[in-house]
């Protein structure tokens, strides 16, 4: 009980001088915002050439253009989980000091585990952690080819009237621009000195 | 001769072990029965909620909640000790967590709808809560690992500080996983039931257990690809928001609604169809089966009255759901947190 008391009251002392500490520190500048948009919704997408028509067409279904405006009505609350927690400091700072907490009641755990030579539970924990580790990384490795990829026949497909077909992120821009663009990702494969 | 000693042996058969063969067979049938009846209803449950996720959430809703909140209550006062001895402090820490978090939890709503908060800092208020609601369920689990030497629970303080760090990274998403966990409660209980008084179904029960996963992996392979339900009226927006469609843009609110409304079906069947059924409320009329009113100088009439205050209290669920379901719905999933809170003392007691 006395060691439990002196490790807690080492632990608040300790944090409470990170505090005092991260008080030293000038505030960052503020950057300036950029103008990029914000993406909404993922979605396929395919362009057809169409030899009759007079005009092009942008075609979306009811129901993904009322998702879009659902979307778009909830930008901020559709912020990434890295973009919430920089505009939350104290949200940071208390998760932080929680998982602080948890190593700390790991570590003394993990010691009197040791005493005890609970010796099973802790290898356990470990094999758990590099499998999970492990898996981690096969997991990566099977990723999917690149998005661009699908889009790069996109020229010769134009011209010989065929349809292609890629996933598309619908983005959100800032202002009141009534244009609509469309940003493919090309990429330039012709070798240098070729053109 | 031959035919004589058969004879003999025939009637030395012991007459003992005749009723054992019987009680055995019985025994093999009522285990089938019962994983026919877990298998059936889960596959049935999963297929409603599929279909109709929106029309069965509100049928559901209205039907059930207020009944296996009757039964949680009865359940409770079951498990609740004639005399608390050395569990005294854990039923106070239990009690004064499951007062002081419901009154909490209700005041937040209700200082918003006074104009008394703005609810800017409406994630903050929702992390404190979680965060105290887990630090409570930290001192429970102390507090009980205290009763019995032998128990060493000093592990769960890093998991739940771990929980605690989790929460405030994303407070919206933990209070939303505390929303789909909850149901599955029902079925640890069922688990701690059969334990102890039907231990031949618990093997079974466990693997039908299996089939919980896979019919969850099962919706989301069939509803991920669906298009959202249109929730173009109070009461489908609700359902929608309470299953995280909000939270999870772009998760399909069809698979959402779905997922929950089949976790919440299991749930009500476990309280008001399975733990009845194998005799874990008792007799739902009999008041002498709860302890508090079965011991000397207890109180059977006092029991008797907060049980028909209950029935009561049900009855009028159903009548405001009858006059105004999505306000009565609101309401009725914001007094619900104190069930939730409850369920914990009580299973932890039984682990």
């Amino acid at each position: 009980m006395k060691r439990t008391v002196v490790l807690c009251a080492a632990v608040l002392l300790l944090v409470s001088t990170a505090v005092y500490s991260f008080g030293d520190i000038a505030r960052p500048k503020d950057t300036p915002k950029s103008s990029e948009g914000k993406t909404v919704l993922y979605t396929s997408m395919t362009v057809k050439p169409d030899p009759k028509a007079y005009e092009a067409r942008l075609q979306i279904s009811q129901s993904t253009l009322q998702r879009i405006a659902h979307e778009a009505g909830n930008l901020s609350s559709n912020d990434s989980m890295t973009q919430r927690l920089v505009h939350s400091s104290a949200r940071t700072m208390m998760a932080g000091l929680f998982m602080f907490l948890a190593v700390s009641f790991a570590g003394v755990w993990f010691a009197r585990s040791s005493q005890r030579r609970n010796h099973k539970a802790i290898a356990s924990v470990f094999l758990l952690a590099t499998v999970f580790g492990l898996a981690t990384v096969i997991v990566r490795a099977n990723a999917g080819p690149p998005g661009y990829l699908r889009w790069q026949g996109l020229p010769q497909n134009l011209k010989a009237g065929k349809i292609t077909g890629g996933g598309v992120n619908i983005e959100i821009v800032p202002g009141d621009d009534s244009e609509i663009r469309l940003i493919v990702p090309l990429r330039n494969t012709n070798q240098p000195g070729e053109e | 001769m031959l035919t004589a000693t058969r004879m003999e042996r025939t009637a030395n058969i012991p007459f003992t072990a005749w009723p054992n063969a019987l009680a055995r067979s019985r025994t093999r049938t009522s285990v089938r029965s019962f994983a026919l009846v877990l298998v059936a209803s889960a596959c049935l449950t999963a297929v409603l909620a599929s279909w109709l996720p929106l029309q069965v959430s509100i049928v559901t809703v209205f039907l059930f909640a207020g009944p296996h909140n009757w039964f949680e209550l009865r359940y409770f006062l079951m498990r609740l000790p004639a005399r608390f001895g050395r569990s005294r402090n854990f039923f106070a820490v239990a009690f004064a967590g499951i007062f002081f978090l419901t009154a909490a939890y209700l005041a937040m709503p209700a200082l918003y709808y006074l104009n008394l908060w703005s609810g800017s800092n409406w994630p903050d208020a929702i992390a404190t809560w979680n965060t105290l609601l887990l630090l409570w369920l930290g001192a429970l689990v102390i507090l009980r690992g205290k009763q019995n030497s032998r128990r060493d629970w000093f592990w769960t303080l890093p998991v739940v500080f771990m929980l605690c760090a989790l929460n405030w990274l994303g407070p919206q998403l933990f209070s939303l996983a505390i929303v789909y966990a909850h149901p599955l409660v029902a079925l640890w209980f069922l688990d701690r039931h059969l334990r102890r008084t039907r231990p031949q179904w618990l093997p079974t029960y466990h693997r039908c257990l299996i089939l919980l996963p896979l019919l969850i992996v099962g919706m989301i392979w069939q509803l991920s690809r669906t298009s959202s339900l249109a929730d173009d009226n109070g009461l489908f927006w609700r359902i929608t928001q309470h299953a995280g469609a909000d939270l999870l843009p772009r998760v399909s609110s069809r698979l959402l609604v779905s997922l929950h409304v089949f976790l919440e079906m299991l749930h009500y069947g476990v309280w008001i169809i399975a733990l009845p059924l194998i005799g874990a409320t008792g007799a739902v009329w009999k008041v002498r089966t709860i302890p508090l009113a079965r011991r000397r100088g207890g109180f059977p009439k006092l029991i008797a009255a907060v049980l028909v205050f209950s029935l009561f209290v049900v009855g009028l669920l159903w009548f405001g759901f009858s006059v105004n379901y999505p306000a009565m719905r609101d309401v009725y999933f914001a007094v619900a947190i104190a069930h939730v809170l409850a369920e914990a003392p009580f299973l932890l007691r039984m682990i």
